[in-house]
């Protein structure tokens, strides 16, 4: 099982767009998928149609493993499902170390209802700086989208300093452009200059600004589903195969 | 994902999106393309172990699929009709089918048209809840549906809902094998051993005559599944229900008069006649793997050629008894033979056919329990095999009597008998075999080597070895007859022979 966790240290940056078509190119891919949506706001969720889950507010969830099974939504899509968000720190804390954990409860009460998962994507909420190097250290890559602007320059610094800081492994980081305008020069000149910077950091795909991602609001559907020929669409799907190549083997 | 919530219903008639969408009103429902209609047939042994444990087996495009109450489902490329579960390649379908009978094939319980569509049950965001596949079944004069409701991970309580407003609708089953008498109505439920309902004052002659007449039925239920050669099962129930008739004639004495009885023991001793050659091939053939584990490697060759001749043989007799089945004697035979057991008053009557069946039962079981335990008690290590083989035939009896007469006595009591009684007879069984089996090689020696003038080494290797096998085993089973006698004979079974059979007189 591999971990793929869509991080940002700044909002609004495309982690939840990135999170639902990613975790159903997987899932087309012939992965089994668990997408959690991490955001309180239930942003993935709501793009999947699934709606938020009331019992997971209750402070002894987690201590309740079939609770937390049943918990788990199917999406309308072959091999994804959805952990709908609504989940405290500290649950999710624990909830990593037993989705790490093969001999666990969780993970054992899973298996047996035919629902051990091959990939799992971290939708992050903005601002979760509380549990950061928890996630850091529990997944296998970090993936995170930077608009190219001098804003994200310095935040992108910030995260690459925590790294150095807290000698976490800096190889998991795999971010790239989101919601590129090639017609801004800003955007050009930035994406250089940090592509320099950050040489082994940078994946190749770049994501456009594009009204087709917009549009994942209306449809409540991943982009690939209803555009599948789009400019958009093809990004999500080279970022899916550098991603893919990224985690290695799954199984 | 796997491990989905599935329930199946059977409801009468073509459910369309509308009625489902009546039903489920919460919800809407999408319906997506209808699959093209394609012949299928509904398969099943002929004595109906699937639908008795609530199992439906449907033949497709050559896709079998088996579903069953619990909601699953199990399908596989596979050829069905006429084949043995047993003998499928390894796989999903051999493995769910693994309790059925052994020595049954797959018949077509009847055919028709099916065909399958899906349906979405989407919530107000267009979100799935539940699937519906639902598959339409047509017989020439019939329709049903089967309905799967599929549960989607963490939509439970959707998938209740929907399942309860499915088994809402009018006519709906929550049971598969529903479909078998809906598409197929009038299909009498093949039994091979019937409850015969008997009263404890009727008249003796009455049960007798009961008993031959539904037997002589069972009988004509195997006559089709004979001719078309389906499986030995057929044949071999068929000659258990004779048997079964010629035994209550020579056990029920004196019900009917003796001219009577003499007479219609030498037309059913004629009925079985032709028979008996294609079942004692039939029981060679059925033991030829364990003939095979019987003697070295060395010897395979040999067998494998009596075997050839075990088969070629039985093509033939067979042949010749399905010719016998459908020809118009028999068939006269066997109508005159159901209309004159219609009722006891069509038959001469002896001096016991007014006796009520209570007590002619009680005496006579009780006669026959006298004599199986003196002749048991009397077997030494060093008493002659005959007397064995005549021990044999008593229990036999005894058993007969006590399955006949069975619905006049208490339950409990009568299946505390049986049971140590059907180990003695196993085991008297066993030790039969192995000795008609030593002669029936014997025999196929002296034939062989008639023909020939003189006989091939091999076989006779062969079978001289499973003779030296078999001798040994016989012997081994005739050892264990004393201990298992002396199980039968308990106090507490003979305690419970006297209560049954005997308190009347005391
Ligand atoms: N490539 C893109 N082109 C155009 N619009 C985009 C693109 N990516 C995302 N968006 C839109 O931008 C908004 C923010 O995107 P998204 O919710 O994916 O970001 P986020 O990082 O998850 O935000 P948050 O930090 O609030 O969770 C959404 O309305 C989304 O539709
Ligand atoms: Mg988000």
């Amino acid at each position: 099982m591999k971990t793929i966790a869509c991080y940002s240290n700044k909002g609004g940056v495309g982690k939840t767009a990135t999170s639902v078509n990613l975790a159903y190119a997987f899932a087309q891919a012939g992965q089994r998928v668990l997408l959690c949506d991490l955001d309180p706001q239930g942003a993935s969720g709501f793009y999947l149609r699934v709606k938020p889950s009331k019992k997971l507010t209750e402070a002894r969830f987690f201590e309740d493993v079939k609770r937390f099974t049943k918990s788990i939504r199917a999406s309308d899509f072959e091999g994804l499902d959805v952990l709908p968000a609504n989940m405290t720190y500290r649950d999710f804390d624990v909830f990593l170390s037993r989705m790490r954990n093969k001999r666990s409860r969780l993970k054992k009460a899973l298996v047996s209802v035919g629902g051990d998962y091959d990939v799992i994507v971290l939708d992050c909420p903005p601002n979760f700086s509380t549990l950061s190097e928890n996630i850091f250290k529990a997944s296998d890559l970090i993936v995170v989208p930077v608009i190219p602007s001098t804003l994200s320059e310095r935040t992108f610094e910030q995260l690459i300093g925590f790294f150095d800081a807290h000698k976490l492994p800096k190889k998991k980081i795999c971010a790239f452009f989101s919601m590129v305008q090639r017609r801004k020069k800003l955007h050009l000149e930035t994406m250089e200059t940090m592509q320099k910077q950050y040489r082994k950091r940078f994946l190749k795909t770049v994501v456009p600004f594009s009204a087709d991602i917009e549009r994942m609001g209306q449809y409540r559907a991943p982009v690939l589903t209803y555009a599948g020929r789009s400019v958009a669409a093809s990004a999500y799907k080279s970022l899916f195969k550098e991603i893919k190549k990224g985690v290695g083997p799954v199984k | 994902m796997t491990g989905n919530q599935s329930a199946f219903f059977v409801v009468p008639d073509g459910l369309s999106a509308e009625t489902l969408a009546q039903a489920l009103d919460r919800y809407t429902v999408e319906s997506r393309p209808r699959q093209p209609e394609r012949a299928f047939a509904l398969l099943d042994c002929h004595d109906q172990s699937l639908q008795q444990s609530g199992r439906l087996l449907i033949e497709a495009a050559g896709m079998l699929r088996l579903y069953d109450n619990r909601g699953d489902s199990v399908s596989q490329r596979l050829k069905g009709r006429g084949r043995f579960p047993k003998d499928f390649p390894e796989g999903p379908m051999k493995q769910a089918l693994s309790g059925f009978p052994k020595l049954r094939a797959l018949g077509v319980v009847g055919e028709g048209h099916i065909s399958r569509a899906d349906f979405l049950v989407l919530d107000e965001l267009q979100k799935t809840q539940a699937k519906l596949h639902v598959t339409a079944l047509s017989s020439p004069n019939e329709r049903v549906e089967l309905v799967q409701v599929e549960g989607l991970r963490g939509y439970d309580r959707a998938f209740s809902a929907v399942s309860s407003a499915i088994a809402g609708i009018k006519g709906a089953q929550a049971d598969v094998a529903a479909v078998f008498p809906q598409l197929f109505p009038g299909q009498a439920r093949y039994q091979a051993k019937p409850h015969i309902p008997l009263g404890k004052t009727e008249p003796a002659s009455e049960a007798a005559t009961d008993i031959i007449s539904t037997y002589l039925g069972v009988a004509r239920q195997n006559e089709a599944g004979v001719i078309k050669d389906i499986d030995t099962e057929y044949l071999h129930d068929y000659r258990v229900s004779l048997r079964r008739i010629r035994s209550v004639l020579s056990l029920f004495k004196g019900v009917y008069s003796e001219a009577e009885t003499a007479g219609l023991k030498r037309v059913f001793s004629d009925l079985m006649q032709p028979t008996g050659r294609v079942r004692d091939l039939d029981v060679y053939l059925l033991e030829k793997e364990s003939f095979f584990n019987l003697v070295p490697v060395s010897l395979n060759a040999g067998l494998e050629e009596m075997f050839d001749a075990f088969q070629k043989e039985r093509a033939r007799e067979l042949n010749r008894l399905s010719r016998w089945l459908r020809g118009s004697e028999y068939e006269k035979t066997m109508r005159s033979l159901a209309a004159r057991f219609e009722s006891a008053t069509d038959l001469a009557s002896g001096p016991s056919a007014n006796l009520g069946a209570y007590e002619y039962a009680c005496a006579l079981i009780w006669k026959r329990y006298r004599k199986v335990c003196k002749l048991a008690r009397s077997i030494t290590p060093d008493t002659p095999d005959e007397v064995v083989h005549d021990l044999r035939i008593h229990c036999k009896k005894l058993r007969y009597l006590m399955e006949f007469f069975g619905p006049l006595f208490d339950d409990k009591g009568f299946k505390t008998i049986i049971k140590p009684l059907k180990r003695l007879q196993d085991n008297l069984g066993l030790f039969n075999d192995c000795s008609v089996q030593q002669e029936a090689l014997l025999e196929f020696v002296s034939t062989s080597s008639g023909r020939s003038g003189q006989i091939n080494g091999q076989l006779a290797m062969a079978v001289g070895g499973l003779i030296a096998v078999l001798d040994q085993r016989q012997r081994q089973e005739r050892d264990r007859v004393i201990a298992n006698f002396e199980h039968f004979d308990s106090p507490k079974i003979r305690q419970l022979f006297r209560t049954l059979f005997h308190s009347a007189k005391e």
